[in-house]
């Protein structure tokens, strides 16, 4: 009888107790991406040079979309990085285009000249590209393969050789199980 | 005739137009509205804990915005809602669906609510039960004698277990009564039980064995005396002290579990929970989240460093922000401080960094803006930058004496003209200015020391006039992550708050760790100019750094 009991009291507190375990483990700003492996929503993108740059256009090579903005400090990390990743790759059928959000034009550029950004970038002016997938962090990149499908995420600063070969398996539409977390701050 | 059809249809243009106005007017407010409905129930992505409408974050605007052009474009709310979901996941919702595995979440409650019900009539019931029991079986005096007056001893008669038959089987159940009696008082002796619990019990036990002894009375008297008796084992003291250890390991599992549970409670409450470094940080479980997590030490330096701040002791402050940023390297105030410092000792670049830092995490944060439009407005002379953060900082300031300060900055703001004049960070633009006004050279490392370079490290070059033999520089310049070899300029666009870049300068170079120009860190880089002082105009003033800090 009081085995049964000790067992019948287990048993209910037992899962309360895993349930609060399982809350304490979670990181409730965190926004899992719905995104992986679905189409990338086509896009026209207002290049600062002038020019518009549309995803449609780019089927055929593996795409790499980093969400930035000039005041974001892992932007700034992730900057030589992400020139270092692009000279690497330019010469292959791979393209990167950056997006800056929430920046003024003038801030934006002087980042890139900074940094001596070379691959296209242009300003989201209305945050409709930076919803569309699902930004909620800056930065924030995706990988795109040649079908136009979202092989991976990836949410904070990254790092050069990541890049390289998220790229690659973009490449062979690779779809990747679940996305990357660099450190990450807060859109304003 | 011609003309009453005219009139009639001018009329009736007339009157349509002035429905469709009316229609324009009345649908401007039911469009806010209905925004507002949908942003209500959306989650704002950015603050989290506010929904899209009440959210004053630029994302939640934008997000306004794409729900209202949506709901131009003749989406249907459900529509609209559907579209954030596919981008965010039902997280998005504030108001989870009722259907699916979200209904769950509006199911569950109830259910429990229900189990619980059920659990509290059901122990209720079994109390009413009991009582009824006692009450309803009221035991005749002579089988309470009769069993009262049962010889309790050690050794009791038991029947035949093999006996299948009614007698047999009420023989037992009265031996049995008495073994339960018996512990009950041994229990009860050895203060296990208390004496409300005590009586209760006994009095259930005695009624049961009243029944047992008074339908054995109704037996007849030949079938009492008949089943064979055999003397019971004895109950001897290993059989209750067995009992007594076995409650004692009741009460050290018991206990063992809920000081396990409070210390498991403990540790996680006190992980999980920590000040909120701003309004804006919306993170309270840091556990296993990778956040960092506040104490009572941060507090206590940051009191320190504003207390050190406010008496101008800057090295002070310096050391207590300094050790606020290594727990919380993002702690907006500490940041804002250490931009103010950096005002005061006159570097205007660092300044500006520290503030960006400090709105990079709190983007509201009101020091921090005031900071930066201040240092924008009068080192910069970035008018139109400056404007742009001074109201951001009167969106966010209650009307009072701030605000009037603010709206007064705002108002010696030139309306036009000024040009941006941030620093030249980057060796191309450099080279675009003249020569003529300005030092020029190389900056090397020693290498033997090219394993001691920092891949994060920041290069400053530091100009300070010669006949000052120290103090504040009077030209810096930064570099991040440098490669070296790496030319460099310096000129009048990296003097600090419009000193005139002519004279006699000694240059210096330092591949500082921290990135942070105000302070040394152990791992530092340094090296001079061996030819120092130089003129304005010089060229090749090449500087290797070949000095570790220790």
């Amino acid at each position: 009888m009081p085995v049964r009991r000790v067992v019948i009291t287990l048993l209910i507190i037992g899962p309360l107790l895993a349930l609060l375990a399982y809350g304490f483990t979670r990181d409730s700003h965190y926004i899992v991406s719905p995104l992986l492996a679905k189409p990338a929503t086509p896009f026209t993108l207002k290049l600062f040079d002038g020019r518009d740059l549309s995803l449609a256009d780019l089927r055929g090579k593996a795409v790499f979309l980093n969400f930035w903005a000039s005041w974001c400090v892992p932007c700034r990390e992730e900057a030589r990085e992400l020139e270092a990743a692009w000279q690497k790759i330019k010469d292959k059928n791979m393209i990167f285009v950056g997006v800056a959000v929430q920046d003024t034009d003038q801030n934006a550029l002087e980042f890139l000249k900074e940094f001596n950004i070379s691959y296209p970038n242009g300003k989201d002016e209305t945050a409709k590209i930076a919803v569309d997938y699902g930004t909620w962090g800056i930065p924030e990149s995706f990988f795109i393969d040649p079908q136009g499908r979202i092989t991976y995420k990836h949410v904070g600063g990254i790092r050069a050789a990541l890049v390289v070969s998220k790229l690659e398996e973009a490449a062979k539409s690779i779809v990747s199980a679940q996305e990357g977390k660099g450190d990450y701050s807060a859109v304003k | 005739m011609k003309l009453t059809r005219a009139r009639r249809v001018l009329a009736l243009f007339l009157l349509l137009g002035s429905i469709v106005h009316r229609l324009d007017a009345a649908s401007a407010p039911d469009l806010e509205d209905q925004t507002r409905a949908i942003a209500t129930e959306l989650r704002c992505v950015v603050c989290q804990n506010l929904s899209v409408a009440d959210s004053p974050s630029e994302m939640a605007q934008q997000m306004r915005a794409i729900v209202r052009e949506q709901l131009q474009a003749g989406k249907s709310p459900d529509q609209i809602k559907d579209f954030f979901v596919s981008k965010y996941g039902e997280w998005v919702l504030l108001k989870p669906r009722t259907t699916g595995f979200s209904a769950l979440l509006w199911i569950l409650p109830y259910v429990v609510l229900g189990l619980g019900v059920i659990a509290a009539l059901w122990v209720i019931q079994r109390w009413v039960r009991k009582k009824q029991v006692i009450s309803d079986r009221p035991m005749q005096p002579a089988i309470s004698q009769q069993l009262s007056g049962e010889p309790f001893a050690d050794e009791f008669p038991q029947p035949d277990l093999d006996d299948d038959s009614p007698k047999a089987r009420l023989l037992r159940e009265r031996v049995r009564l008495q073994h339960e009696l018996a512990d009950l008082d041994f229990d009860f002796q050895a203060g296990k039980l208390s004496e409300s619990d005590y009586v209760t019990l006994k009095q259930e036990i005695e009624t049961k064995a009243a029944t047992v002894l008074q339908e054995i009375s109704s037996l007849p008297s030949d079938a009492i005396a008949k089943p064979a008796l055999k003397p019971a084992p004895a109950r001897t003291r290993p059989q209750q002290a067995t009992a007594a250890q076995f409650q004692l390991w009741k009460i050290i599992a018991g206990g063992t579990f809920l000081l396990l549970f409070g210390l498991a409670l403990g540790v996680m409450l006190t992980k999980a929970a920590r000040p909120r470094g701003s309004e804006n940080d919306t993170i309270t479980g840091d556990f296993l989240t990778g956040t960092t997590s506040g104490s009572a030490e941060v507090r206590a330096a940051l009191d320190e460093g504003r207390q050190a701040f406010e008496k101008q002791e800057f090295p002070k402050a310096i050391e207590a922000f300094k050790k606020v940023l290594a727990t919380e390297p993002n702690n907006p105030e500490a940041h804002s401080y250490m931009g103010f410092i950096l005002v005061q000792a006159g570097h205007g670049d660092g300044a500006l960094m520290a503030f960006d830092k400090a709105l990079s995490q709190a983007p509201n944060f009101p020091m921090a803006l005031w900071g930066k439009g201040m240092v924008l407005y009068q080192d910069k002379k970035d008018y139109a930058g400056a404007r742009e953060i001074f109201q951001r900082l009167l969106n966010l300031v209650p009307p009072g004496e701030e605000r009037n300060e603010v709206v007064k900055v705002l108002a010696e703001i030139p309306a036009s003209g000024g040009t941006p004049s941030r620093p030249a960070v980057t060796e191309k633009s450099a080279t675009v200015s003249s020569s003529s006004g300005q030092i020029g050279g190389k900056i090397t490392i020693d290498p033997k020391l090219n394993a001691n370079i920092d891949p994060n490290a920041a290069l400053f070059i530091i100009a300070r006039p010669a006949a000052s033999g120290g103090g504040p520089p009077l030209a810096v310049k930064k570099i991040d992550r440098p490669t070296f070899p790496i030319d460099y300029t310096l000129s009048q666009d990296n003097a600090m708050m419009g000193m005139p870049f002519t004279g006699k300068i000694n240059i210096t170079a330092r591949l500082d760790k921290d990135g942070n120009p105000v302070t040394r860190t152990p791992g530092d880089i340094s090296g001079d100019y061996k030819k120092n002082p130089v003129e304005v105009g010089a060229k090749n003033v090449d500087v290797t750094l070949d000095q570790v800090a220790r």
